[in-house]
């Protein structure tokens, strides 16, 4: 439970009003989405495990609501019903608190974080995704956190196709997505040699998964399923998208974000600033989930979070002044 | 400059050896009081701490690296990244008991203590075996000759303390080894000073 007062606060509201600034002048339009839903919207769009984290309790009537825990969900089945007539594509922005129940040692232990976010919904492939990579470098250089961002990117796909390669169970594959994500490297090995596969080799040295260009060869060298090369292929061609920016030393590939699979179908981004210990903002592409509201469609996003924004940049012109 | 935070105590020492070997060593002497030391060539910023407060400054980025043993992070369940074993201060986590059979013979709710609770808790839980578990700080062998419970949860090195105590091993839970773990944000900002500690240290383990 976090409040701020003055100086803080004024910051607060100049950061949530440049980001703003960018979306509309990107031409996403502002959407303000109920606070309360009923819990069944949530799990939709989120999961189950992701929304579980949400804040339930009963209506009247006995039906389960919740304190909304994203706006992504929300803005999705908006977009499959009722807009499901306006001609695509639809842009929409919004800065909006989201309330997750944390357990107490994290370190993003808030249980109120207010989103900025943006979905562009109706629009695939590469040009969509570099639209919102573009958006948030913007932002962040906006706000002069020029040469202390970094944004990974990743296209979740190289491990799907990989582990969809090798044949693996739903708990084998938890496992092999949990040594990747948090680097066991040794362990990866181990676990590897199971799998007498060339294609398995691409994840077995943490040291290849991040980078620059040079971590999409060495991956190429290794993998050979159709599925991750497709995958390599779109993740090389949005490279080269953001070198011909000459954004190159903003951004990396990481192989090893593989943090929420069942959630992105495609790129995935996370963003980290110098001086917070934890990432700011996170997104990706997730195709598959306007479906569940009934109308299927591309879409893609990402959210900063405003509070550790503030924070970060409070710190910042402490330092400097 | 990347801030490395190592646990007191039985991780201290096999850690700084460690560390020596490859080649980090600290201005100031091992010996020393103080609980912030830099590198002689002052890359690297040592903090010692509580090892179970070794994942919270990490997590929270105050620590870019850690060294602790995986007890510790099994019991914390921080989000952390595990580069590299470093197969220091090895022990095992088991179950121990006055009763070999404990396991079958214990009529009715098992009372467990530990310093665990969460590893307890999450083993027992996975097994389907309800027990209630008792928190203690220290001393844990005490316990069952004291009638506290009848079984723990702890740490055995050699398991002398264990047989002392009349307690013998029933189960093992886990290996447990020191670690380096490595704050999320660290690893892509400061990726080059977090791979080059990487890199030395995985030449001497």
């Amino acid at each position: 439970m976090r409040y701020y007062i003055g100086a803080e606060a004024r910051l607060r509201r100049t950061v949530e009003d440049v980001a703003m600034s960018v979306f509309q002048a990107w031409n996403y339009e502002e959407v303000i989405t109920p606070s309360v839903d009923y819990y069944d919207l949530f799990e939709q769009g989120m999961g189950q495990r992701e929304a579980q984290r949400g804040f339930r309790f009963t209506d009247n009537d006995g039906r389960l609501l919740a304190l909304r825990p994203d706006v992504t969900s929300s803005v999705a089945r908006m977009a499959a019903t009722l807009l499901s007539e306006r001609p695509r594509p639809l842009r929409f922005c919004y800065a909006a608190p989201v309330f997750r129940q944390q357990p107490q040692s994290h370190a993003e232990w808030r249980r109120e974080n207010t989103q900025l976010g943006c979905e562009l919904i109706g629009a695939g492939g590469k040009p969509a995704d570099l639209e919102v990579l573009r958006l948030a470098a913007e932002i962040l250089s906006r706000l002069n956190l020029q040469s202390r961002y970094c944004i990974t990117i990743n296209n979740v796909e190289i491990f799907n196709g990989v582990a969809a390669h090798l044949n693996l169970e739903e708990p084998v594959r938890e496992q092999l997505r949990r040594l990747i994500d948090t680097r066991e490297t040794a362990e990866l090995q181990r676990f590897l040699k199971n799998y007498d596969n060339p294609d398995a080799r691409a994840f077995s040295q943490s040291a290849q998964l991040t980078g620059k260009r040079n971590v999409l060869q060495a991956a190429r060298n290794a993998i050979t399923n159709t599925r991750s090369l497709a995958a390599l292929d779109s993740l090389e061609e949005l490279w080269t998208e953001i070198e011909s920016l000459g954004f190159e030393n903003s951004f990396e590939i990481d192989l090893g974000d593989v943090s929420s699979l069942d959630y992105y179908t495609g790129l995935s981004l996370k963003i980290f600033v110098h001086g917070a210990g934890v990432s700011v903002g996170r997104g990706g592409r997730y195709d598959g989930l306007t479906g569940s509201f009934g109308r299927a469609e591309p879409a893609v996003g990402f959210v900063l979070n405003l509070d550790a924004l503030t924070e970060v940049l409070g710190r910042i012109s402490k330092q400097e002044r | 400059m990347i801030t490395v935070a190592i646990g007191k105590g039985r991780m201290q020492e096999s850690a700084l050896a460690l560390l020596a070997r490859a080649g980090i060593r600290l201005s100031d002497g091992v010996n020393s009081r103080r609980l912030a030391l830099m590198d002689e060539t002052r890359q690297y910023r040592f903090i010692f701490v509580k090892p179970l407060d070794v994942p919270v400054y990490v997590e929270h980025g105050i620590a870019d690296c850690g060294i602790v043993g995986r007890d510790v992070l099994l019991e914390s369940e921080a989000d952390l990244l595990l580069p590299l074993d470093l197969g220091i201060s090895r022990v095992r986590i088991v179950v121990a008991a006055p009763d070999p059979q404990a396991m079958t013979n214990v009529q009715g709710m098992i009372r467990v203590a530990t310093k665990y609770a969460q590893i307890a808790r999450a083993y027992f839980g996975a097994r389907g075996i309800p027990v209630e578990i008792i928190q203690l700080s220290g001393s844990v062998e005490l316990a069952p000759a004291l009638g506290l419970a009848d079984m723990i949860v702890d740490l055995v090195e050699t398991g002398v303390t264990l047989r002392e105590n009349g307690l013998t091993v029933v189960e093992e839970i886990a290996e447990s080894t020191g670690r380096l773990v490595v704050n999320r944000a660290s690893y892509q900002l400061k990726s080059d000073e977090v791979s080059r500690l990487v890199k030395v240290l995985e030449d001497v383990v």
